[in-house]
């Protein structure tokens, strides 16, 4: 009946010049059986998009989705326009092809996960609910 | 209220954020509508349905980019359905709206049509109200096309556009849901397709003109290369000049404003009456009695109105 709960919504984006986004549509369609909202944005999208889109739909994460080993530079001016524009309430993850070396430098750049092509879909999962809980 | 003088400022954060207040149902959220109503009512209210993939996104893109190069500022709700085995929703409705993400002005909003209480039309015009506060003039409702939401959705809008394609031979069930009835405007889209002019003849044969005295205009357009997009402009132009004219006190929306605050009074009255009957042991009796067929559905539900509202 009442369905006016809080949802976990979630924004799936593909920054810069990646144009493969197969596992960007897997990880969406998992995300929503999952029974989350899932805004996708299409491919090609610069960062000042990805975060105007972020703020339009009001999510509570965004996942960049990178597969061009860009993903140091590309989250980290995610990470500083966030800062610039004051934005503290959204978590960022990074999925995609990331070499295990590069992990602690995105967390270092305050990424809240990291998904490495490969991780199950149902640890992605709960990991998200996990972080949406204590928000 | 804070939130309100930066919604009123335009600040697109505190839009979003009310919005969502009121998809959840919040008390705050609607009392921070009352407070933004005194600005709204003046924007046009454009709703867009027809079958799924048959080009309405696109559509609203073009739209958006055109209206925009007018100077009108545009904001955008564009519904997906919600799975009803997760309760989960991919939205993706910006993917074809690439041009009118890209421009300053333009809102997008996508939202999940959830099971609303009061139906979609609830949330619907709570993010209404929140872009007209915002400063749109033109609002545009994309919906998911499907019976009860579209005739919901018709009723918060101004003027509907219903969009079909060549090959709509396949959505006989739009026309018996009354689809073709509470269109404004028809678009033939993807016309370059074959059939585009024999379907503009046939459903403009559907289209019972006698009944109305605005004349359904029937368009061919092929949204992904910009076709019919003026035309479709000066059809919305002309259909809102028609309402004025025709309604210089606003009566059409003063009847749809009725329709709503009893679809919303219907929805409220339930759900209140639900949170304070349903587990009380008069009605569970019943609930009962229908279970083990002791009693017929027609004698229990007269029975618990009874209880609930007695005469
Ligand atoms: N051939 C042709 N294809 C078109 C035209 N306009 C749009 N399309 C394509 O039709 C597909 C669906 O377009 P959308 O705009 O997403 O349609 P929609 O009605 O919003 O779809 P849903 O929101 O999924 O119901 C896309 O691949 C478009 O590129 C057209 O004029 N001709
Ligand atoms: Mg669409």
């Amino acid at each position: 009946m009442a369905d006016d709960k809080k949802r976990i919504k979630i924004l799936i984006a593909k920054p810069g010049l990646d144009g493969h986004d197969r596992g960007a549509k897997v990880v969406a369609q998992a995300l929503k059986e999952a029974g989350m909202e899932v805004i996708y944005s299409g491919l090609h999208k610069r960062i000042d998009q990805i975060i105007n889109i972020a703020i339009q739909e009001d999510v509570d994460f965004i996942g960049l989705s990178i597969m061009t080993g860009a993903h140091i530079p590309i989250t980290q001016k995610l990470m500083n326009k966030l800062k610039e524009k004051g934005i503290t309430d959204k978590m960022v993850f990074v999925g995609g092809v990331i070499p295990s070396m590069d992990i602690p430098k995105l967390k270092e750049l305050g990424v809240g996960g990291i998904f490495p092509g490969g991780t199950p879909l149902q640890e992605t999962i709960e990991f998200i609910k996990s972080k949406a809980q204590k928000a | 209220m804070e939130l309100i003088k930066k919604i009123l400022d335009g600040n697109e954060a505190s839009a979003a954020r009310l919005i969502s207040m009121i998809e959840e149902g919040r008390e705050e959220g609607y009392r921070a509508i009352a407070a933004l109503f005194p600005h709204t009512g003046k924007a046009h209210i454009v709703g867009i349905t027809g079958a799924p993939g048959s080009g309405k996104s696109t559509i609203i893109d073009k739209l958006a980019i055109k209206f925009s190069e007018m100077g009108k500022k545009i904001g955008i709700i564009a519904i997906d359905p919600t799975s009803i085995k997760s309760n989960g929703a991919l939205l993706g409705d910006r993917v074809r709206m690439r041009g009118a993400e890209r421009i300053e002005g333009v809102f997008i909003r996508s939202m999940a049509h959830r099971g609303y209480p009061g139906g979609i039309a609830k949330a619907t015009m709570g993010a209404l109200y929140v872009l007209e506060g915002l400063g749109k003039d033109l609002i545009i409702i994309e919906s998911v096309g499907v019976g009860q939401t579209e005739l919901q959705i018709s009723s918060v809008c101004d003027t509907v556009i219903t969009v079909f394609t060549p090959d709509y031979g396949d959505d006989v069930q739009l026309m018996k849901a009354g689809i073709i009835e509470i269109g404004d405007i028809i678009v033939i889209n993807k016309s370059d397709m074959p059939g585009a002019e024999e379907a503009a003849k046939d459903i403009a044969s559907h289209i019972n003109y006698e009944k109305k005295d605005w004349q359904v205009p029937v368009i061919l357009a092929q949204a992904q290369r910009g076709e019919g997009i003026d035309r479709i402009i000066d059809a919305l132009g002309s259909h809102l000049e028609y309402l004025k004219k025709n309604n210089p006190k606003g009566e059409y929306r003063a009847q749809k404003l009725r329709k709503l605050m009893f679809l919303f009074l219907k929805e409220e009255l339930w759900v209140r009456a639900m949170k304070k009957w349903i587990d009380r042991n008069e009605i569970k009796g019943i609930v009962d009695m229908v279970e083990n067929r002791e009693i017929d559905i027609y004698s229990a539900v007269s029975q618990a109105a009874g209880i609930i509202l007695p005469d």
